[in-house]
């Protein structure tokens, strides 16, 4: 604790990284610290992914299995089972992470979370109805992506002051997902048993059975938003210091935040198409990097990191806990993300903020 | 949502137009709830004419008749206590906690009746509706003391933590009954036809096995009226006024449950009827909980009823569940008064 508190001492000051001339991002030592110790983390996570249990391939062979040689026994579960799995837990991971971040960076509070506001059902019932209405024509992803998209587009019109009051968004978000609950708890009664089983599955966000498709999209998603947030990041950065403050400072907080909004939504939306509606990891995870960090800013990088680790755990737990079988990924962060919400609140509530 | 501020002084009790208005309201009321009950009998999948119903009742008509017409009783008389239920459940917890989106179902409540509903069946093999209700009971009983107790941790208030803090507890409990429900088909297969919130397929053994638990529920509440009249007043104008605060909270507390813990046992966990119902009726008779509870018990299968005859007609011949339309009766009513919150309370 004291050495870490002589870091963030020694450390606050902040140095650049630069690129050529034109380029100069403000690091800080802490946060580059941090993002070293979650990276070895999830290097660690990735690599109980994929060693343990009764098909993990042992650490020994595990080297040479990674780098392609990898045959029989071995070869199925990096190339089919699990390698696909992995990549694509990291890849959503990142970008629910970077997805919470900027949204509560526009929101400038916590709840202002994809998954608080009611993504997630929106999520759910355009999976539903599209698996009820037109089974063989719309994939259920694609609409798990409308419903998303449709889920953040109604909140934001109904609130009637957009996404600025953190009383309203909530409460929008809690009445569009309770529409979005009923529809999907609908199509669930009316279908048959075994197809209801893995809507339900899939509604509450799953990564089983994730193909390199999956992994791809999730990828290229990630690579095209990932550079458009960092020219975001400096602006997101001066908005948080309230909008006339940033106004003053020339960074045009409106824009900024359009674009910000923009930009999760699109991130959460990538998610939600090869995951399902994974729930409280974009809302969880910029709130552990900053609590880790304790700097301010939106954490971008970190939050992106956090929340990859916080998916790679959370699947590991949901692939090798003897509690229950095979259960989708999404309930694991449910449980624990409600849970830290919980406990997030009542902090906030006896500090009087909220 | 200003309405427990802003509701207009109904004039003192005895004042002869505060009355007559009073009196023409319990009128309309009871008329139409008269109304949905005769509808709900009258509508379904299968179309039967006013005529047939009134044949039927009189016990003339063709026995076919006869049949569609009698299937439809339990639903209805269902539809009656679990709206009863749920409005007198929501004014009652919009009186205790002085909010005016507490809600059982917002509140957490309904989903600790579910999750304690759907262990007991995964793991103790509980089944038919009396056992199920005892189940009901201490689950909806412990999420509404949680809720209670993270919403109101630290100084100040708003209107939004209870609603939050039941959301966190919903979520939290969802993932358990999913974890359970997914890991076991036969529960699965049960849980999915009541957790939409059906009043259709019940007969009447459901009916009679909660109906103690509301009775017990409605005489607390009745019970209660006047010393909730009194803690509108503030904490502190309610004890110097001799009345016990935390006794009249305990008891809403304890009805609400029951009767909350009673609606979800027969029914499902159906949200919005206690959250919109109370508003309507503080908008036809003012602040008096007496008379808020009485029109509740009126408004509340009222509304039940209508969106359960809503549901069967709207879709034929397939039935959309009451708890799916009551969401979309609600929700936009709860996006409504959303509009009209000011600032950030």
């Amino acid at each position: 604790m004291t050495s870490r508190q002589t870091a963030i001492r020694t450390a606050s000051p902040r140095g650049f990284l630069r690129v050529g001339r034109s380029v100069a991002l403000p690091v800080r030592r802490v946060s580059v610290l941090t993002a070293l110790v979650l990276f070895v983390l999830l290097l660690a996570g990735a690599v109980a992914t994929l060693s343990l249990g009764r098909l993990g391939i042992p650490l020994s062979e595990l080297a040479g299995a990674v780098t392609g040689g990898a045959e029989g026994k071995n070869g199925f579960v990096i190339e089919r089972l699990r390698g696909p799995r992995l990549v694509v837990a990291v890849g959503t991971g990142a970008a629910l992470g970077l997805s919470g971040a900027l949204f509560q960076s526009v929101t400038r509070n916590p709840l202002g979370s994809p998954d608080v506001i009611g993504l997630a059902s929106g999520a759910g019932a355009g999976a539903a109805i599209s698996a009820l209405l037109f089974p063989d024509t719309v994939p259920v992803a694609l609409g798990a992506l409308i419903g998303a998209v449709l889920a953040m587009v109604l909140v934001y019109v109904s609130t009637g002051t957009g996404f600025r009051n953190p009383a309203r968004l909530v409460i929008a978000g809690i009445g569009i997902a309770a529409m979005g609950t009923a529809i999907t708890q609908y199509v669930v009664y009316a279908m048959e048993r075994d197809r209801a089983a893995v809507l339900t599955a899939y509604v509450n966000g799953s990564l089983s059975a994730r193909s390199w498709e999956d992994a791809t999209t999730i990828w290229l998603v990630l690579l095209v938003v990932a550079p458009l947030t960092v020219l975001l990041s400096r602006r997101l950065d001066i908005g948080e210091m309230g909008d006339d403050i940033a106004a003053a400072l020339g960074s045009q907080p409106r824009r900024t935040k359009t674009a910000a909004v923009v930009l999760a939504i699109v991130l959460s939306a990538g998610a939600v198409s090869v995951a399902g509606p994974i729930a409280f990891i974009a809302l969880t995870s910029p709130q552990v990097a900053k609590r880790i960090t304790r700097v301010p800013g939106p954490h971008l990088a970190l939050s992106a990191l956090t929340g990859a680790l916080l998916l790679v755990l959370a699947d590991l737990c949901a692939q090798q806990l003897p509690l229950f079988d095979n259960l989708p990924v999404g309930i694991y962060t449910m449980a624990i993300g409600g849970v830290y919400l919980g406990c997030l609140l009542v902090r906030e509530w006896r500090r009087g903020v909220l | 949502m200003a309405t427990t501020t802003h509701a207009p002084p109904s004039g003192a009790g005895t004042s002869r137009a505060g009355t007559a208005r009073r009196v023409s309201s319990l009128v309309i009321a009871v008329a139409v709830l008269v109304l949905a009950v005769f509808a709900s009998i009258v509508f379904g999948s299968r179309t039967t004419s006013f005529g047939d119903v009134l044949h039927a009742l009189s016990g003339t008509a063709d026995p076919n008749v006869t049949t569609i017409v009698e299937s439809r009783y339990p639903r209805t008389a269902l539809g009656l206590l679990a709206g009863l239920c749920l409005a007198v459940a929501g004014t009652l917890m919009q009186g205790v906690t002085r909010n005016p989106l507490a809600d059982p179902g917002l509140l957490g409540i309904n989903a600790g009746a579910s999750a304690s509903i759907v262990a007991a069946t995964a793991f103790l093999g509980a089944t038919g509706s009396t056992e199920t209700m005892w189940w009901a009971l201490p689950g909806a009983l412990i999420a509404g003391l949680l809720v209670h107790a993270i919403g109101s941790a630290g100084s100040g208030s708003g209107l939004v933590r209870l609603v939050l803090a039941g959301a966190v507890l919903s979520a939290v409990l969802m993932a358990f009954i999913q974890a359970v429900t997914l890991s076991r088909p036969k529960v699965f297969d049960s849980y999915r036809y009541w957790v939409v919130g059906a009043l259709g397929g019940r007969d009447f053994d459901v009916f009679w096995s909660v109906l103690p638990f509301a009775v017990a529920g409605l005489v607390i509440a009745a019970v209660l009226g006047p010393g909730l009249n009194t803690l509108a007043l503030g904490d502190s104008t309610a004890a110097s006024l001799g009345a016990r605060p935390a006794l009249v909270r305990a008891g809403g507390l304890l009805s609400a449950t029951l009767l909350s813990a009673a609606a979800t046992a027969a029914v499902g966990p159906i949200a919005f009827v206690g959250l919109a119902v109370p508003h309507v009726v503080r908008a036809l008779v003012g602040v008096d909980f007496r008379m808020q509870i009485l029109f509740s018990a009126l408004v509340g299968p009222a509304l039940l009823l209508l969106a359960d005859v809503v549901g069967r007609v709207v879709m034929r011949p397939q039935e959309l569940m009451v708890g799916v339309v009551t969401a979309f009766i609600g929700a936009p009513a709860l996006l409504v008064a959303v509009r009209r919150m000011r600032g950030n309370s």
